[in-house]
């Protein structure tokens, strides 16, 4: 069990006033924070390296993705616009204004060929990034309430609801299978194995479902939610399943027993409302007001 | 060389100077030229010229023949069939191109066309006829061909000999006269000679004052006049035709249009420009007879004598410099622009005082520019004369419906939107509401009240009119069956608008304060979206499966399916939302149709159209045949659907057991029985298109061939409304009841699986397997249509047959019927339910262990 002996290898004060969403990159390397001043970070947070900064929101930004290249980021805000950076330049590539209220969540696609965004106005919307077509490919109306968050696999999208229902789109079937929930639904992850999916309720719990039959496998507690929209994350192994808590704690639990078998604390009493997982080690970002700690293991970071 | 260098920088060259020559080089007269410049050339590059003896011009192509493949020897190509097309030759046939060109011989250009060069006058021809002029004829018949810019001035109303413009008084005319044109320098009024004496003339004739008025004068053109004199410019000598004439000049010039004899130094002295010989007869003075010429009588100015003037000019005008004239009219004023009209309530700020940026801005104003948008809605209505709606919550009095004068007026079908609305529920939508019911109700059928009330009642439950319905016995069975239809098209047809837009939306958990954004919030706890009450209790116990999930089709569209790189998933079959529409339209139109129909005349189309072996049968028994005649053919329907192949005969034998069934029940008590059977034939319906195999089918075959001559007897199910003439042309040979019974039925089939969900017992375990027992139900309805049962299910029949055979009413009396229907069915599917559970259970079970197994070896790992 040599993954738990975490501790905190990096801080980093993003002076963003808060970061609303903190989010690896596609290996891992980079990290971006979405910041309440309207810009976007981007990070080396293994050796505290500010590399860029995106400006060009006209409001907090929410959520933010990287494409598979690393290329290009997507970003929401809640100016209802979702934007396209090119990474090196800095620059907007393009911007859609296709929601009518805030934008809340964004993903790439396996391929970053399509963005997928979700919004406060229950609607979730595809946005073509390869042409220069302004207007949403599609958009998915089923949701009476917000979209929270929304997760995209190779042929599936899966969308949590305030309406307490989460929605898992197959594409490659062509069939929508929403489950309810009973609670209103603040974050979704998929594992890595694409069996099961975890859902943050908004009543301070977490809820392991399995995808194909829809059935609650398991139940994790112990964190406390308040009124945040806690985000969750799953371990590179599968094994631990990760959230933050608004008493500035970070539980892991125990996939299998629901123990929770780690606590660390980020800054005790301040949410840590946005965490983000490595995709390959078992490095942690949490990220708490303006604050960003990247958590891993000492012999980890003595071999970089 | 300073100098030098200084003299270069001074001279500015022009052009490009030619090349120095070398000192001891002579240049050459002739610029040497290549041979091949020599020769010319037209303007493909052929050479033009042959030489002398060669001959002439090129010819043809490349200076050969006609054609770039040499000579051919042309064939003799018959022209008598098509003399007509062939036009007479021209000598342009015969040309080549150079001959057309700029210097051929037969040059072609552009030329305006005659019709717009203004050239068409003709030139004067002279008649040698007998009557001399121009023949009369010809000015009568004279082809109209005006000049375009003559036929514009005619659009422009000019006419010969008038101008155009706005038609003038008289002495505006006069004065546009005197300010004719003059290109050039102008001479000033004052300077100009004018004769008063005209003038004046001019003026005692327009004392007749005119109030007509005229049309401006034509323009006169200015024409130069030929000089066909060999005087100087300007100077001319007595004209031969005029000696005594005092003419007009023709320069129109004050000067000039005096006469030859000019009076000099006031009447003393006429002299005579001029050249002449000899004193005229008229002169008194003939002292200067024999004067000399002199160069001093020539005149040597253009135009007359100007000596005189120079001094009038400057008597008059005192303050003005030589040279210049004061001007007559005013100079125009400048235009002044007023300073913007400052908004109303424009508050001036200091440009001393700077405004902190905390100190709380001055809400922007609404639009200012349209004062409508200050009114509030109560001004508003007062100014529109609105009697304001009272906000106090009044307790709702229902008024009764057959006060509402238009409702008696006009009939049931008008009033739609009651008008026993809730007035408090105009100001709020309440919070505590789920907002599933409908809220306002649609009232189609406000003109029967009792009528309005069952429709509510059915849109409250949809089947509980089927059982509880008091008044029952003032409807025929067939009515109600009609009248159910007719309230679920009425149920499609007036869903509110708030029923459209709840499928998007849901309510709010929290009042919206709209004063204080910032004001906290409640959590809100329930939020069930679209969860059924199934769902939600479900979720509460933690039952999460197939409960909790709902499976819809949904369609991706082809350019996401493109990005994600995935196959798209319709290609193969058609779309989904092609079956979304319905089949039938739900138009108004058609709804009002139908219910115009009531009893009588239905009743009277039935014995009309039903054919003469019904009407054998009693009128008491007729509605209930109706109604047999219906489920016979929900019955139809289902076994035709298990078994194609069966046919007819089969069918027809399950109708007649309903027959049977309905005349025991006749002798029972009527009405309340009727509803009973239907009830239990729904069900039966359900459970046999699910469980019907052809293994009973066949069976029930067999015992069916027997009641076979039965059939005959009774009438196949017909749809009264339909047009009954007998098909004609192609379709003379289609058997419509046929084709329609099968999609009609598998209407009313889906709407009975409904129902029975509703009311289900509460009971939760069993509310759970009947669901789980209905959606596999469900879903095999799409594959009815297909080859065959599965394998399981199939078994799963073949074990219970016994069971499936108590179900057939023909063996069993009424007391059995009752007990089986209300716990046998039940407990019978119970059971094979719980089995198929725990099957599934173990599954998953399965399922999750190897799950965590797997999950287990990675941790070790």
């Amino acid at each position: 069990m040599t993954e738990l002996e975490l501790s905190n290898l990096v801080t980093i004060k993003c002076k963003q006033q808060v970061v609303r969403a903190v989010r690896f990159n596609i290996d891992g390397s980079y990290c971006l924070t979405c910041g309440a001043d309207k810009k976007i970070k981007l990070w080396n947070p293994h050796r505290q390296l500010l590399l860029k900064t995106y400006g060009g929101h006209a409001n907090e930004v929410l959520d933010a993705a990287g494409s598979c290249d690393s290329s290009h980021i997507v970003s929401c805000s809640a100016d209802k616009s979702v934007i396209l950076w090119d990474v090196a330049t800095g620059q907007p590539v393009r911007r859609y204004r296709g929601h009518a209220s805030t934008v809340t969540c964004v993903k790439f696609n396996e391929e970053s060929t399509m963005a997928v965004s979700g919004s406060v106005d229950n609607t979730v919307a595809f946005w073509d990034v390869v042409s220069r077509r302004q207007e949403p490919v599609q958009v998915l109306k089923d949701a009476k309430d917000t979209i929270t968050s929304i997760q995209v696999t190779n042929n599936e999208i899966l969308t949590c609801s305030i309406d307490c229902h989460v929605r898992l789109y197959d594409i490659r079937v062509g069939k929508m299978i929403s489950d309810y929930i009973g609670k209103m639904v603040t974050f979704g992850s998929i594992t890595h194995d694409g069996q099961c999916y975890v859902l943050s309720c908004a009543d301070s719990t977490i809820m392991l479902f399995d995808k194909d039959s829809g059935e609650l496998l398991n139940t994790f507690s112990g964190h406390e939610s308040r009124d945040y929209l806690l985000e969750n994350a799953i371990n590179e192994k599968d094994s631990l399943i990760i959230s933050g808590s608004a008493s500035g704690e970070i539980l892991y639990y125990d996939l299998i027993s629901s123990k929770c078998v780690k606590k660390l604390i980020h800054n005790l009493n301040k949410p840590v409302i946005s965490i983000s997982h490595h995709p390959t080690d078992s490095y942690m970002l949490s990220a708490s007001e303006d604050e960003i700690k990247l958590w891993g293991t000492r012999l980890m970071e003595m071999e970089q | 060389m300073s100098d030098s260098d200084t003299d270069e920088e001074n001279v500015i060259r022009y052009g490009t100077p030619l090349e120095p020559y070398e000192e001891d080089e002579v240049p050459a007269k002739r610029k040497f030229q290549e041979p091949a410049d020599q020769y010319a050339v037209d303007a493909h590059g052929r050479r033009r010229f042959h030489g002398a003896f060669t001959g002439g011009f090129s010819a043809g192509y490349g200076n050969t023949v006609g054609t770039p493949e040499g000579w051919a020897p042309a064939t003799f190509k018959s022209s008598r069939s098509d003399k007509a097309t062939i036009s007479s030759q021209r000598p342009e046939d015969f040309m080549d191109d150079e001959d057309r060109d700029e210097f051929g011989i037969a040059p072609r250009q552009l030329e305006t066309h005659r019709e717009f060069s203004g050239q068409k006058r003709q030139r004067r021809q002279f008649f040698d006829g007998p009557i001399p002029g121009e023949p009369v004829l010809e000015q009568l018949v004279r082809a109209v061909h005006d000049t375009a810019a003559v036929r514009m001035l005619r659009a422009m109303g000019w006419r010969e000999g008038q101008g155009t413009g706005e038609r003038l008084a008289k002495a505006e005319k006069k004065r546009a006269k005197e300010q004719h044109k003059v290109y050039g320098c102008y001479v000033p009024p004052e300077m100009r000679n004018e004769n008063p004496t005209q003038e004046d003339k001019d003026s005692s004739d327009s004392e007749i004052v005119y109030d007509t008025l005229f049309a401006p004068d034509d323009y006169e053109p200015y024409i130069l006049q030929r000089k066909n004199d060999r005087f100087g410019l300007g100077y001319s000598g007595l004209s031969r035709h005029s000696v005594l004439g005092n003419l007009v000049g023709e320069y129109g010039d004050a000067g000039t249009s005096k006469s030859h004899l000019t009076m000099k130094e006031k009447g003393k002295k006429v002299s005579i420009r001029g050249q002449a010989f000899g004193v005229g007869a008229f002169e008194a003075d003939d002292d200067d007879i024999y004067a000399t010429e002199d160069m001093s009588h020539y005149d040597f100015t253009l135009g007359g004598p100007a000596k005189d003037k120079p001094k009038k000019v400057n008597a008059k005008t005192n303050n003005v410099l030589n040279g210049f004239v004061k001007s007559s009219v005013p100079l125009p004023s400048v235009p002044s622009y007023p300073p913007p009209a400052l908004p109303r309530d424009y508050t001036p700020a200091p440009a001393g005082s700077r405004r902190s940026r905390f100190e709380p801005i001055k809400e922007a104003p609404r639009d200012q520019g349209l004062g409508r948008h200050e009114l509030t809605a109560e001004t508003r209505g007062a100014l529109l004369g609105e009697t304001p709606v009272p906000k106090t919550t009044i307790v709702p009095e229902t008024i009764p419906v057959q006060s509402d004068p238009i409702a008696k007026i006009v009939g049931r079908n008008v009033n739609f939107v009651s008008n026993t609305e809730k007035k408090t529920e105009l100001d709020f939508i309440p919070i505590k509401d789920s907002g599933k019911e409908i809220q306002k109700v649609f009232k189609p059928f406000v003109g029967d009240p009792l009528k309005q009330a069952r429709y509510e009642r059915y849109l409250k439950n949809k089947d509980a009119i089927l059982e509880s319905d008091s008044n029952i016995d003032r409807l025929c069975e067939w009515e109600r069956d009609r009248e159910l239809a007719e309230f679920e098209q009425a149920a499609k047809l007036y869903k509110p608008l708030t029923g459209i837009m709840e499928e998007r939306f849901t309510h709010a958990a929290e009042p919206d304060d709209a004063v204080n954004p910032l004001c906290a919030v409640a959590k809100s706890t329930n939020n069930y979206g679209l969860a059924t009450p199934e769902q939600i209790e479900a979720a509460r116990i933690g039952a999460f499966g197939t409960m909790t999930r709902k499976e819809t089709s949904w369609r991706p569209e082809s350019l996401v399916c493109k990005r994600f790189n995935v196959p798209e998933p319709g290609t193969t079959r058609d779309e989904p939302k092609k079956d979304d529409k319905p089949k039938v339209s739900y138009s108004i139109f058609s709804y009002l149709e139908s219910s115009v129909h009531d009893k009588e005349s239905f009743t009277k189309e039935q014995t009309k159209f039903s054919g003469s072996k019904s009407l054998s049968i009693d009128t008491v028994t007729k509605s209930k045949q109706a109604i047999t005649e219906k489920k016979k053919d929900s019955i139809e329907e289902t076994t035709s659907q298990t078994s194609v192949n069966t046919g007819f005969s089969k069918r027809m034998t399950v109708a007649e057991l309903f027959l049977k069934e309905s005349e025991k029940d006749l002798k029972n008590n009527e009405q309340n029985v009727v509803t009973e059977t239907i009830n239990k034939f729904d069900k039966m319906d359900l459970y046999k298109s699910i469980f019907l195999s052809d293994s009973e089918n066949e069976e029930e075959a067999l015992k069916e061939t027997n009641t076979k001559d039965i059939n005959d007897f009774i009438e196949k199910p017909k749809n009264v409304e339909r047009n009954t003439s007998p098909p004609r042309g192609i379709f003379a040979n289609i058997d419509f009841d046929e084709l329609n019974s099968w999609k009609r039925n598998a209407d009313d089939k889906i709407a009975e699986t409904k129902t029975v969900n509703v009311t289900t017992p509460t009971n939760k375990t069993t509310d759970n397997e009947k669901c789980k027992e209905h959606t596999p139900e469900t879903n095999e309805d799409g594959n009815v249509y297909g080859p065959k049962i599965p394998d399981n299910l199939k078994k799963r029949l073949e074990d219970n047959n016994t069971i499936v055979n108590d179900f057939k009413p023909i063996y069993r009396n009424k007391e059995e019927r009752d007990i089986d229907s209300s716990s046998e069915s039940d407990s019978w599917v119970e059971a094979k339910e719980i089995k198929s559970k725990k099957d599934k259970k173990k599954k998953s079970k399965k399922h999750k262990s190897k799950h965590k197994k797997s999950k287990h070896k990675k941790k070790d790992r």
